[in-house]
């Protein structure tokens, strides 16, 4: 074997051997492997190629080559079929490849660095090409004596090609990873210095290391075992070690936002070099190394710094943050707390700011006061955190709990949505500030997002219809369409049960506008040609039970004058519908009566009143001066309703008043006013007064108080009704779980309901805590 | 795709060992595996100059490139087929079958040349040839049709038949 040590190949070819000659045969052969192996370049002789396949398949053909090895097994070989010859090729070829490769080992302590890479490289390149031809060269022993000793499951034989890799990583490998991967490792930090290297040398070793990972159970197949042992370990220690400094030293020189810049370029950097040289395989492991050098071992200076990117709307920098810290497990929680409490305070600094003047708080400040602040963070989330659910969470979390609870809901949290629904109110009526139609559906949906944070929704809802009542009547709705647009967000929020009232008083105002005009032809078919011309009038149904208004607390005795036309609404309506009651609400209705008593004016005014109203100054056609009494005997109304009535006329100075003094009352006399002026024709004096609005507000909160009660009874006996037995303490949290939607119930207000329950004998106490349903 | 038509049209020269050489289209030689790794490894210059066949005679060559140039349009066999399908019948197809239909001598050169030559679809055939001949015989018919003479005791004979008594066809 002096031609492995010199490196050169005979010259002279030896003969075609004799094919049972063994040591004539590897001879031959050993000659031609040598040449492929040292002297490819020079090309191969195609008598020598086909000569030493010819050779191979000779030798294992032969029927009396005698091994040296295996004389034994030949005879006893003949029970278990044909014996197959190659071994002594195989053991020999074992022999000279270790050779070869051994003074490969030799001649690589003459190299060290980037020297030692490319001898590296060459001599795989050159092993490997190798490798292949000898491979086709021996295939007549791959195809038969392998692939039998292979089939009885011997172990550690390979096909030829296979044996050339077990043998340089045995031989040489083995002996030599160590100081190549120093080198990959130095030039690999060079090129994280800023030095330009040739990577491609590093690839190359990359796949040279994967080529030789061999799955010792299926030679057929490859591992990434020699990988990642020889190279991936030390690599990503190298990774940890230079970055764990780097990142130390620049923390200690640079603001933290510089220092994250930093961390994202490293992290990109990282990223390319894994698709320039090295193995996908990487991927995860590296990235772990990175986030652990970079990312976690400074997560606390990062997140110290949140607060005060926060506090300058550093939305760029946060984004950043955002992502760095979005890599590591568990990054972000720390960032979320902080933007949930920060988000809550912007909230409540809001409100106090525009809380000052607790009472006049007007509902559109209020409500702006909440949106901005949301519109502000919601917008942060989205560019700086990504839309991320659990920051959005944060969000509304934050935000419920500053429109639940801030200095204007001191008393409990249902200012909120009474304010609400007032603002939704002053939207959705007519005139108030002539929106255009898409920006009048921008403002209710801004008003969902504001609702969508209310807890006590049976609150808002109460305000909610009241004010759409008074809407319908008054027909004072700005669109109908932007009404239906409302009540279906409502809908899609709450579920059906939580608008239908509202629906249907929707469509009660539908069905009257049909009722009026069957009632016009009627009323036509009636009038006699002499009659007086009928009061032009138009009524409404309003279903008992939906709307939430009631019956008129005062005794009223309508006018003359209108009593006919109401009498025959009546009439003609009993025809329609028998059998059904209609109550009538005086209070909300109202007129227009024309008034010629002035002195100086040509054209006479309109007033706009309220039936009260008009009953009053009906009276004063037939006589111009009336005393309180008369006008209470007259009209029948109670002091409440009638006092201010008249007050409005007084001071709109449409009648005097006498003797003069603050509040009509009892004693009081008024007479018209024949000196009356006023800019405007037409006067509204249809007013509310403010003691009335107040109220209201408290008639309404304590209704919602009652309807809570019967709520919370309701889900109690509902529950029981599906158990039968429950335990105390579940059946709170069930009716709480039930009822959250609407309001968040107080644990004492159910324990109530239930003893109500109890009493009522709905439920039974049972032993050991637990309650019963009684049917 | 004149690059293609070239090499389809490409012929090459093997010489037998008798030294006769029989010209043949690339495609054809490329069924013997020892032909096409050898053009792969050594390349363009192999093409043009004649490839010695040290263990094949130009009769059975010639009968060997009939068989290719016949089968030359079949597709690939996957580098070692061994699927179950094509181990277990002994299924041949009608050309296969005229195609075998050489004496003896024949048939044993044929089944030697494709196993040197590495054509393993025709050592398939050669070999379902051959067990064709044996299925269905006694073995005094075997010992005939192949001229064996039976070297065996009757004592070893008992042994062996017990031995693959298992296998026997029942």
């Amino acid at each position: 074997m002096s031609s492995v040590a010199t490196r050169t190949a005979p010259d002279v070819m030896p003969q075609v051997p004799n094919r049972e000659d063994l040591n004539a045969t590897w001879k031959y052969l050993e000659y031609g492997v040598d040449k492929i192996m040292v002297d490819l370049k020079n090309g191969i002789d195609m008598n020598l190629y086909m000569g030493v396949y010819t050779a191979v398949h000779n030798f294992c053909t032969s029927q009396k080559a005698v091994s040296n090895t295996a004389t034994g097994t030949v005879i006893g070989g003949a029970h278990r079929g044909a014996h197959l010859l190659g071994e002594d090729l195989y053991q020999n070829l074992i022999h000279y490849l270790t050779g070869y490769l051994k003074n490969l080992v030799k001649l690589s302590r003459t190299h060290s660095d980037e020297a030692l890479l490319s001898f590296y490289i060459r001599e795989w390149d050159r092993y490997t090409t190798a490798a292949k031809y000898i491979n086709h060269l021996f295939r007549y022993l791959n195809r038969h004596w392998v692939k039998r000793e292979m089939d009885e499951g011997k172990k550690n034989i390979y096909d030829v090609y296979t044996l050339h890799l077990v043998q340089w990583r045995q031989t040489l490998f083995n002996e030599v990873n160590e100081k190549v991967m120093d080198a990959v490792l130095k030039m690999i930090e060079k090129q994280r210095n800023g030095e330009t290297i040739e990577h491609n040398q590093i690839k190359r070793i990359v796949d040279s290391f994967v080529s030789l990972g061999l799955d010792e159970s299926d030679s057929t197949k490859s591992t990434l075992e020699v990988y990642r042992f020889h190279f991936q370990r030390p690599f990503l220690e190298a990774t940890k070690v230079f970055y764990q400094a780097e990142s130390k030293q620049f923390v200690a020189e640079n603001s933290i936002v510089e220092y994250m810049k930093k961390a994202e370029t490293r992290l990109d950097e990282e990223e390319e070099r894994v698709t320039m040289y090295l193995n996908a395989d990487v991927n995860l492991l590296l990235k772990r190394t990175l986030h652990g050098a970079l990312i976690s071992d400074h997560s606390t200076i990062l997140r110290d710094e949140f607060q005060i990117l926060l506090d300058n709307d550093r939305v760029d920098d946060m984004e950043r943050m955002y992502k760095l810290l979005a890599r590591i497990p568990d990054g972000l929680d720390p960032l979320r707390t902080k933007f949930e409490a920060h988000v809550r305070k912007a909230g409540l600094d809001a409100v106090s700011k525009v809380a000052v003047e607790a009472d006049k708080l007007e509902p559109k400040v209020y409500i702006d006061a909440l949106l901005e602040i949301h519109t502000q963070y919601q917008g942060l989330v989205k560019t700086a955190f990504q839309d991320e659910p659990e920051f959005t969470r944060s969000l509304d979390n934050a935000c419920r709990e500053f429109v639940n609870r801030n200095p204007v809901c001191k008393s409990g949290s249902n200012k909120s949505p009474e304010l609400l629904a007032k603002y939704a109110d002053a939207v959705l009526r007519k005139g108030t500030n002539g929106a255009e139609e898409s920006d009048l559906e921008n403002t209710l949906n801004q008003i969902m997002t504001v609702f969508k944070y209310i807890e006590d929704k049976d609150v808002f809802q109460k305000f909610y219809s009241r004010m759409l009542a008074r809407r319908l009547i008054h027909t004072t709705s700005s669109s109908d369409d932007a009404e239906t647009s409302m009540i279906s967000k409502l809908k899609e929020q709450c579920g059906y049960e939580y608008t239908n009232k509202l629906q249907r008083m929707f469509q009660d105002m539908q069905i009257s506008k049909d009722l009026n005009s069957g009632y016009k032809e009627f009323e036509g078919k009636l009038v006699e040609p002499g009659d007086a011309r009928p009061v032009d009038a138009s009524y409404s149904i309003l279903g008992t039970g939906f709307w939430p208004l009631n019956a008129p607390q005062t005794d009223f005795t309508p006018p003359a004058e209108i009593a006919k036309a109401y009498e025959r609404f009546q009439t003609f309506y009993n025809q329609k519908h028998s059998g059904r009651k209609l109550t009538w609400l005086w209070q909300f209705c109202k007129g227009e009566v024309k008034a010629n008593f002035c002195k100086n004016q040509k054209t006479p005014y309109t007033f706009q009143v309220s039936t009260y109203q008009m009953a009053i100054l009906l009276l004063f056609n037939e006589s111009s001066t009336n005393s309180y009494d008369d006008i209470v005997k007259a009209t029948q109304l109670q002091g409440e309703v009638l006092d201010p009535a008249l007050g409005i006329f007084v001071k709109a100075k449409i009648f005097n008043m006498s003797p003069e003094g603050d509040k009509p009352g009892p004693g009081k006399v008024f007479s018209l006013n024949t000196d009356f002026k006023s800019k405007k024709i037409r006067m509204n004096l249809n007013i509310a007064v403010k003691s009335e609005q107040k109220q209201e507000v408290e008639d309404t909160h304590k209704t919602i108080e009652e309807d809570r009660k019967l709520l919370m009874q309701s889900a109690i006996v509902r529950i029981m009704k599906a158990r039968k037995k429950m335990k105390h303490t579940q059946l709170v949290s069930e009716c709480i779980n039930q009822i959250r939607i609407r309001f968040l119930p107080k644990i004492p207000d159910i324990k109530k309901c239930i003893d109500i329950l109890l009493e009522k004998e709905y439920l039974e106490r049972l032993d050991d805590d637990e309650l019963g349903y009684l049917a | 795709m004149s690059s293609t038509d070239k090499v389809e049209q490409q012929t090459i020269t093997l010489v037998s060992n008798d030294n006769i050489p029989s010209q043949v289209a690339l495609k054809v030689a490329e069924r013997s595996m020892l032909i096409k790794n050898m053009l792969e490894d050594i390349g363009e210059s192999a093409i043009d100059s004649p490839i010695p066949i040290p263990n094949v005679n130009d009769q059975v060559l010639k009968k060997v490139l009939e068989w290719c140039e016949h089968h030359k349009d079949d597709p690939a066999t996957t580098a070692d087929d061994d699927s179950d399908s094509r181990k277990k019948t002994t299924d041949i197809e009608e050309w296969d079958q005229k195609f075998m239909q050489v004496d003896q001598e024949m048939l044993f050169e044929i089944i030697l040349a494709s196993n040197y030559l590495d054509i393993k679809p025709l050592l398939d055939v050669g070999c379902k040839t051959v067990a064709n001949m044996i299925k269905g015989k006694s073995p005094e018919e075997i010992r005939k049709t192949f001229n064996i003479t039976n070297d065996f005791t009757p004592e070893e004979e008992e042994q062996i038949r017990r031995e693959n008594e298992w296998a026997e066809d029942r």
